[in-house]
């Protein structure tokens, strides 16, 4: 007994140590965000004066509010058709033998390999050319294509993992091979499903370096680029308490997102399916 | 009659392999009859099974529902139901959902449905389990709700590959009984895959035995056990297996290692007619030896008897198994030691001892010698080469083809 309470003692004090050294930098911001500009350099983690006066502020800034309205609109599109797209691409990887299916797959694990800073400068003039600089789809696009080798890659080993005679016997019970798929296999695949939405939505979410050369203005600027264009009161003051305000206002849609999806994200949908 | 399920020359080839991995399959599956496809593992008889289903195209041959050939038709447009080995249940659906599914894609009306289920349900004893998800059922009551989506909309065929082979001994002669209950209930063509000789032999109608993708025979299930057609059939029907053992022909005898048996006049001429060599396989099951000592005077008279050690003794009530040992020369050919190798060497006695079944009043002990009588009548008798058999049944109707092994079809 006091060998099994020592072992849990210790494993405590770990997890204590490993949330503190993710959480401390988030409260540190959330703690930032809720002081008045004169006590920003105070040093203390508790506010000593508790002020929403940074949240008022960056939602009277017009930039923010449309960037805001730009990112959940760019990323949920994004998200959603990569998502569709990836779903259909790794069933037939991980189910099909097609001719040019090995080129495929390493096509596609060479885009996600890519460094896309060596990309940015022809995207850029790409879009200039086809005019799709500063608009939404100027952003879905490369968010696609960046984020569909993570999608096809978590959602073929999702798609590996349900057993073929299923399918198959959903055949034999007279469906066809989309009615198969869709009402046998992409139910079993849910939790992949899920998964690779979440993955995807905080990585175009997240992205800075796409939004901050690919747009221009309000109409299709993202809030991570909004937040580093957060100037002070004066050319002197620093806008700590408005860019601390708007990380926490940036972490509300991915943690709600999260925890929508996080149910769906059920282990063992599977078991029972066959033998036992 | 136009038979249910035609195959002509039916044959599979994976990625151009050589031998192709279904050869030349003809088969005619009547209305309402129970074939089974039997066979050691890799014989191609599920293959067999996934092309009749639609799940695997066919490379070569005509496959027949109803007269019409089916071979280019998606697996939902042949109208037959399927048992996997797995069962194949869809774990997100429950019972009463697993069992309405075909129906619900089929666009049956909900009320109906509703009314097919719960009846197909209480056929099959799963009233009670319609709101759980497989994942809580028992291996039997899988297996039950994987018959429950088969029978439900009353399909053209019933196909199984291997249903009840995930189950304990015990269960699977229970499911067995169900099977073939249902089967005669609702009188629908059924072709089973197996490899366990005893459950073909228990339920078809008919059985093909396969080896190595090729057909060896096709009969029922008495005619396979008293008539096989090669060396192959003879080891893997039965259990125990049938005795094989060298034999040489002179004149008018049979010469083996437990003595020489006379030939009578029909025999001799069926031997020659099928141009018996001088060197032959003889064999005989367990069930034709009889401990010397419990024959009538009169009928030993017609016999061979023969003395050797019991090995060892296996006393099952009213029979006993005496597996004598031989000395002198075993039977050894190039066929018999391929068979060795596929079937397992302890399926295939012959190579070092005998298995006898004795009557259980037999005194036969462990270790001593037993005095041994065998009928010759019953005998039958392989060519070394080719493993095909020379003493084929009288008539022998039902042996549609016999290809050797290897050599693809004859001639």
């Amino acid at each position: 007994m006091g060998a099994g309470w020592a072992r849990k003692g210790w494993w405590a004090i770990a997890d204590i140590v490993i949330l503190g050294y993710a959480l401390v930098p988030v409260l540190w911001i959330v703690s930032l965000s809720f002081k008045p500009l004169s006590s920003v350099n105070d040093g203390r983690f508790i506010p000593a004066e508790f002020t929403w006066s940074n949240y008022r502020q960056i939602f009277q800034i017009a930039s923010f509010v449309s960037a805001l309205r730009n990112s959940i609109g760019i990323a949920l599109i994004a998200t959603g058709l990569s998502v569709v797209i990836g779903t259909l691409a790794a069933y037939a990887i991980a189910r099909l033998s097609f001719p040019g299916k090995k080129l495929l797959v390493g096509v596609t694990l060479l885009i996600a390999m890519f460094p896309p800073i060596s990309l940015v400068t022809p995207l850029f003039d790409i879009e200039r050319t086809i005019g799709l600089v500063d608009t939404w789809p100027g952003l879905i696009l490369p968010y696609i294509t960046f984020s569909l080798p993570l999608a096809i890659y978590t959602l073929s080993a999702f798609f590996r993992e349900i057993p073929w005679e299923l399918e198959k016997a959903a055949q034999m019970d007279g469906a066809t091979p989309f009615q198969a798929f869709h009402s046998v296999i992409l139910p079993l695949a849910a939790p992949g499903v899920f998964t690779t939405a979440i993955l995807v939505f905080i990585f175009c979410w997240n992205d800075f370096l796409f939004a901050v050369s690919l747009t221009t203005t309000d109409a299709s600027q993202t809030t991570t680029v909004a937040i580093a264009q957060f100037s002070g009161a004066s050319e002197f003051t620093e806008p700590t308490g408005s860019i601390s305000a708007a990380a926490v206002v940036l972490t509300i849609p991915i943690i709600s997102f999260v925890l929508l999806f996080q149910r769906r994200i059920v282990t063992g949908l599977t078991t029972g399916a066959i033998k036992g | 009659m136009v038979a249910a399920i035609v195959l002509n020359q039916v044959t599979k080839r994976f990625h151009n392999e050589e031998p192709p991995a279904v050869q030349k399959v003809d088969l005619e599956i009547a209305d309402g009859e129970f074939v089974v496809l039997v066979g050691p593992s890799g014989c191609g008889k599920s293959t067999t099974l996934n092309m009749i289903a639609g799940l695997e195209d066919i490379t070569s041959g005509e496959l027949r529902i109803d007269g019409e050939r089916v071979n280019e038709w998606a697996p939902k447009d042949r109208n037959l139901a399927m048992v996997f080995q797995s069962y194949a249940l869809y774990p997100h659906m429950t019972v009463r959902e697993n069992i309405a599914f075909p129906l619900k894609l089929a666009r049956v009306r909900r009320s109906i449905i509703e009314t097919q289920v719960v009846d197909t349900a209480r056929k099959l004893d799963l009233a009670d389990l319609l709101d759980r998800k497989p994942a809580t059922l028992s291996g039997g009551q899988r297996q039950r709700v994987a018959m429950a989506r088969a029978i439900v909309r009353k399909p053209r065929a019933f196909l199984m590959d291997e249903p009840l082979s995930n189950l304990d001994a015990k269960l699977r002669v229970q499911m067995q009984i169900l099977v073939s209950q249902v089967q005669k209930d609702q009188g629908v063509t059924t072709v089973y895959v197996t490899h366990d000789q005893t459950e073909a032999m228990r339920l078809g109608d008919r059985v093909v035995v396969l080896r190595g993708g090729v057909v060896q025979q096709i009969g029922a299930p008495q005619l396979l056990y008293e008539h096989p057609a090669n060396v192959f059939v003879a080891g893997f029907i039965g259990s125990p297996a049938m005795n094989l053992l060298p034999a040489r022909l002179e004149h008018a005898a049979l010469r083996c290692v437990v003595g020489e048996l006379p030939l009578s006049d029909q025999m001799r001429r069926t031997l020659e007619a099928a141009g018996a060599p001088r060197d032959v396989i003889l064999g005989v099951r367990p069930e034709h030896f009889e401990d010397a000592a419990l024959v009538k005077p009169g009928i030993k008279q017609q016999g061979v008897t023969f003395t050797a050690r019991a090995m060892m003794v296996e006393s099952l009530g009213p029979d006993k198994y005496a597996h004598l040992a031989l000395d002198g020369e075993q039977a050894s050919t190039a066929e018999l030691e391929r068979l060795a190798a596929e079937t397992g060497t302890a399926d295939v006695p012959g190579a070092t001892h005998l298995v006898t079944r004795l009557s259980g009043a037999s005194a036969a002990t462990q270790g001593e010698k037993v005095h041994v009588w065998f009928d010759p009548d019953h005998v039958q008798v392989f060519d070394p080469a080719d493993g095909r058999n020379l003493t084929p049944a009288p008539g022998a109707p039902h042996v549609t083809q016999v290809h050797r092994p290897g050599t693809g079809t004859p001639g």
